[in-house]
């Protein structure tokens, strides 16, 4: 079984180099030891030189705003633009019939069963699907009188049934999309379970478990400004993750030749999965943009974002997981549905959620089923984790309950069933390949690093004493997926130039929005190369310059991105000493051959330009990582205090240590924020019920705990560089390492997210009418 | 819209004499008239902090300041805080510090903190005092800990 698993591994491993290249040999760059490099990014973005869609000059610009739905269920019956037309300052108000004989749909992310039938247009055409869905878009001569506009437009809609749970939307007789279901797939993962197992279990637990709606929240929402070009061509200018898929989706609607169009990403203002698909607003813009002939921009304020930008998680889990008496797991069965919103847009994200259902522990039967489910809420697509943060939660909370219906540590448990290190390349029940782990050293560092012991002994002289708030001590174990696996986008493109005078330009697919590439994958390229840093640039985010590119999500970009640059790097050098002749070699810059050294610069002066470029493919890895909270509960107030937080990552090889624990830390935050405050609450009629960010909370500086981060580095087996991914782990580890803590400390497992202080004095509750 | 009325801005030493609707708030009329972007919107409603500029010395939100109220007042925006050429020091230990990533909610925090250390530096060796200063602004990327760390690194904490 190993075997072929490796095999299939390497099957997709490799550049895609020129016929006539030369095998290289490997090399990694001194890698082990962190660089600490300071950011290039920051000497812009300190100054306000920095330039962001909103900053950008551009002359005869307009500005878009939308007009949305406030009904979360409707026919649309008729909307009149003709008093936004009359206001001053307003250049155009559409509505979908404005769009053309074709409204524009808005493409899924990837395709799944029953997507298709259950389309989602740019404007609604006669029905209304949740609160925010865009109706009508008006184009001013700035944004005050484009929102003048907007709220001058009338319209008319006929109220239907809302549908707010997708539990209840499944078995409704309320149908969203008439004479179909709302239940748009119905995945299955494993096997199920035989009978016999839940029977000869001396143990099984059964846990149910809500996943809140999440607004991911970058601090910069969406933006995108189209520019239609004299010669015919356009640009677009947006804060996004994957430019070439942008352009591909907007050619496919315009039935353009993508050529035609250039996405370009100034700065970004952060993503975290919400600027990585091709939204409605987006097409539309564009449309009027080409249509007026005038560049358009749209900036889309908060509290258009908490209502209409793309959501996160939203699940309703159920999990039975079987022991023997000794601990050891026998079978665990998940069951989900998952809220996908109005439109099944971004449907494939929870089928992440039950490929991944045996999570880190060698479980030999494992099945998951996962409904996807449509009801009348904002879309759920991806958010920072997407999928494995709801598997993960619902696996780690049931662990826990295990552990205490066997009386057993928590720690040990997990111990007696990680997937030993010899097991890789290791196949779950689920179908899923690992490459590696070494998950038992994560858990002994974080049960290390958190004094664990000393908490539990603390535990108990409070549980003796009395009196004291009570204190809990959570855990949680994850494997994460990084990089994708399907092949086409399994794989990322890189470049490498060098210019007579000797500077290189190093470019690539990947696009970031704040994760320092351009210091982190310049410094990857000089070290390869062993030239300065200063001689190398990278040119990442705009489709005229990078041709082909998949993006960054996913946790892909050091992994995929950066080895295709170590590659080409390498390649680099292969082709320098191909040019100086027989038995040439290479140091540090300089090519030797024949008794005549050459810079890279005094190489490309002399011929032809000095260029590699190439496709580098590099499967799925798996990221793993142990965390641990200890919390003590305030029982009158229902407040939530972490006392202590270890997060210990192995994300294979890292790079430059700090921009990795810049990753984890803001992760770790989103996930604070997502354990304790975050929600997006609908009320039973559909309406959403937070509309600025006193009703969304994020974490600020004052609700930090003492945060401690390790990590262990094993390796990315299938590329040379040997980096796995990082960017999401940290709100993967967190929420059920807290609320984990937190059923502890209150003995009251049915407690669900957020853990506000009301979900808190509620449980309290719970737990004093059981004493009682 | 509303007749506009002219106003002298001044903003990082320069004036600015610019014609506003009433309506306008300052963020939007230093970002558009006076071509100052460095100043972001990540709210327009007064919780992220990100607008944050110094009026009179003092820290404030200019998404919830009008333009028509700073009239005549001394503005002063993250573009006015490098001196001949040298930056200040609490915009290189944001760098040095690595308290910011996306960096767009970065100018926020670097006029919150310059207005109110600058001011009373004392602040950095109080960790409450402190910890409610920062916790006027949001930022989504860095955790804070990076932001933290470069308030003590520029007025020795
Ligand atoms: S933009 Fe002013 S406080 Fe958020
Ligand atoms: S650095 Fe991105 S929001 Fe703070």
């Amino acid at each position: 079984m190993g075997v072929r698993g490796m095999e299939k591994l390497r099957e997709v491993g490799g550049f895609v180099l020129p016929a006539d290249s030369a095998p290289v040999s490997v090399r990694v760059p001194d890698a082990a030891a962190s660089w600490r490099l300071g950011r290039r990014e920051d000497a812009r973005l300190i100054t306000g030189a920095g330039r962001y869609v909103g900053d950008l000059d551009v002359p005869g610009c307009l500005d878009a705003a939308f007009v949305r739905s406030r009904v979360p269920h409707g026919r649309l019956v008729a909307v009149d633009t003709s008093a936004a037309t009359a206001t001053d300052g307003v250049v155009a108000a559409w509505t979908a019939a404005d769009l053309g004989d074709e409204v524009p749909l808005v493409p899924v992310y990837l395709a799944t069963p029953g997507s298709a039938h259950r389309p989602c247009p740019a404007l609604a055409v006669d029905r209304v699907r949740y609160v925010g869905e865009p109706i009508a878009v008006v184009v001013g001569a700035d944004r005050y009188v484009a929102e003048d506009g907007a709220d001058a437009v009338r319209v008319d809609i006929d109220p239907l049934p809302a549908l707010v749970d997708p539990g209840e939307a499944a078995a409704s007789a309320v149908q969203l999309f008439d004479g179909l279901d709302n239940v748009v797939t119905d995945m299955e993962f494993g096997d199920p379970v035989p009978d016999e197992v839940w029977q000869r279990a001396a143990v099984v637990v059964e846990g149910v478990y809500r996943q809140p709606r999440l607004v991911p929240t970058p601090m910069e929402p969406r933006a995108l400004l189209a520019v239609p070009e004299e010669d015919g061509r356009l640009t677009v200018w947006v804060s996004h993750q994957a430019p070439h898929r942008l352009r591909d989706d907007l050619a496919a609607d315009l039935k353009w030749d993508p050529e035609r169009i250039r996405v370009r990403v100034a700065d970004s203002g952060g993503g975290f999965g919400s600027k990585s698909g091709t939204y409605a607003e987006y097409l539309v813009v564009v449309r009027l943009a080409l249509r007026l002939g005038r560049p358009v921009r749209w900036l889309e304020d908060r509290a258009e974002s908490l209502l209409a930008s793309p959501q996160g998680r939203g699940q309703n889990q159920r999990v039975r997981l079987a022991a023997d008496a000794d601990g050891r797991m026998l079978a665990l069965d998940l069951e989900v549905d998952a809220d996908v919103g109005g439109y099944p847009v971004g449907a494939f994200v929870p089928g992440e959620t039950g490929r991944a259902a045996a999570g880190v522990y060698r479980t030999p039967d494992v099945h998951a089923r996962v409904r996807t489910v449509v009801t009348t809420t904002a879309l759920t697509t991806p958010y920072r984790g997407a999928g494995r943060p709801e598997q993960v939660y619902a696996v780690e909370r049931t662990v826990d309950l295990l552990a205490r219906r066997l009386g057993m540590d928590p720690a040990e448990l997990r111990r007696r069933n990680l997937v030993p290190p010899e097991a890789f390349p290791y196949e779950s029940p689920t179908g899923r390949w690992f490459d590696s782990g070494r998950y038992e050293q994560a858990l002994d560092l974080a049960l290390e690093l958190a004094d664990y012991a000393h908490w539990r002994e603390e535990q108990r002289r409070r549980r003796e004493a009395g009196g004291a708030w009570p204190l809990g001590v959570g855990l949680c174990m994850f494997a994460e997926r990084s990089g994708l696996e399907q092949k086409e986008v399994a794989q990322e493109w890189a470049a490498i130039d060098v210019a007579p005078g000797g500077g290189v330009v190093a470019r690539v697919g990947t696009c970031a929005t704040g994760q320092s590439h351009e210091t982190v994958f310049a410094e990857l390229v000089a070290r390869t190369l062993g030239v300065p840093a200063r001689q190398v640039t990278l040119v990442e985010g705009d489709t005229a310059e990078v041709p082909q590119g998949v993006g960054t999500y996913g946790s892909r970009s050091t992994q995929v991105g950066g080895s295709a640059l170590h590659r080409a790097a390498l390649e680099l050098i292969e082709e320098a000493k191909r040019r100086a002749g027989p038995g040439a070699s290479y140091a540090n810059g300089v090519v030797t051959a024949g008794g005549r050294s050459r810079t890279l610069g005094e190489l490309a002066a002399a011929g032809e330009p000095l260029r590699v470029e190439g496709v580098y493919a590099a499967p799925a890895a798996y990221a793993f990582g142990a965390y641990v909270a200890v919390v003590e509960v305030d029982t009158e107030l229902g407040v939530v205090h972490v006392l202590r937080l270890v997060a210990v990552d192995d994300c294979g090889v890292r790079l430059d240590d700090e921009i990795v624990e810049d990753q984890v830390r803001g992760a770790v935050v989103q996930g604070l924020g997502q354990a304790l405050y975050e929600v997006m609450p609908y009320d039973d009629e559909g309406r959403p019920q937070a509309a600025d960010l006193l009703g969304y909370l994020l974490p600020t500086i004052g609700e930090l705990p003492p945060l401690t981060l390790g990590s262990t580095v094993t390796p990315n087996p299938n590329t040379a560089l040997g980096a796995k991914g990082t960017g999401e782990a940290g709100c993967i580890g967190t929420p059920p390492a807290v609320v984990n803590a937190v059923v502890d400390a209150l003995g009251e497992p049915g407690i669900q997210l957020p853990l506000t202080p009301e979900e808190c004095r509620r449980a309290v509750a719970g737990r004093e009418a059981g004493v009682r | 819209m509303s007749a506009g009325v002219p106003i002298r801005l001044t903003v990082n030493g320069t004036a600015y004499d610019v014609t506003v609707e009433p309506r306008r708030n300052l963020a939007d009329v230093l970002r558009g008239a006076c071509g100052l972007t460095g100043t972001k919107l990540g709210c327009e409603h007064g919780v992220c902090g990100s607008c944050t500029v110094l009026v009179d010395g003092e820290g404030v939100r200019s998404c919830l300041m009008l333009a028509v109220q700073a009239a005549g007042r001394d503005i002063r925006t993250v573009e006015g805080l490098a001196a001949d050429g040298r930056l200040h020091p609490f915009q290189e230990a944001m760098s040095a510090e690595h308290g910011l990533q996306c960096g767009f909610c970065t100018a926020g925090f670097v006029m919150l903190v310059v207005g109110a250390l600058d001011a009373d530096p004392s602040v950095a060796r109080d960790p409450e005092r402190l910890d409610a200063l920062l916790s006027s602004n949001l930022c989504r990327c860095t955790g804070y800990e990076g932001i933290r760390r470069a308030v003590l690194r520029a007025y020795g904490g």
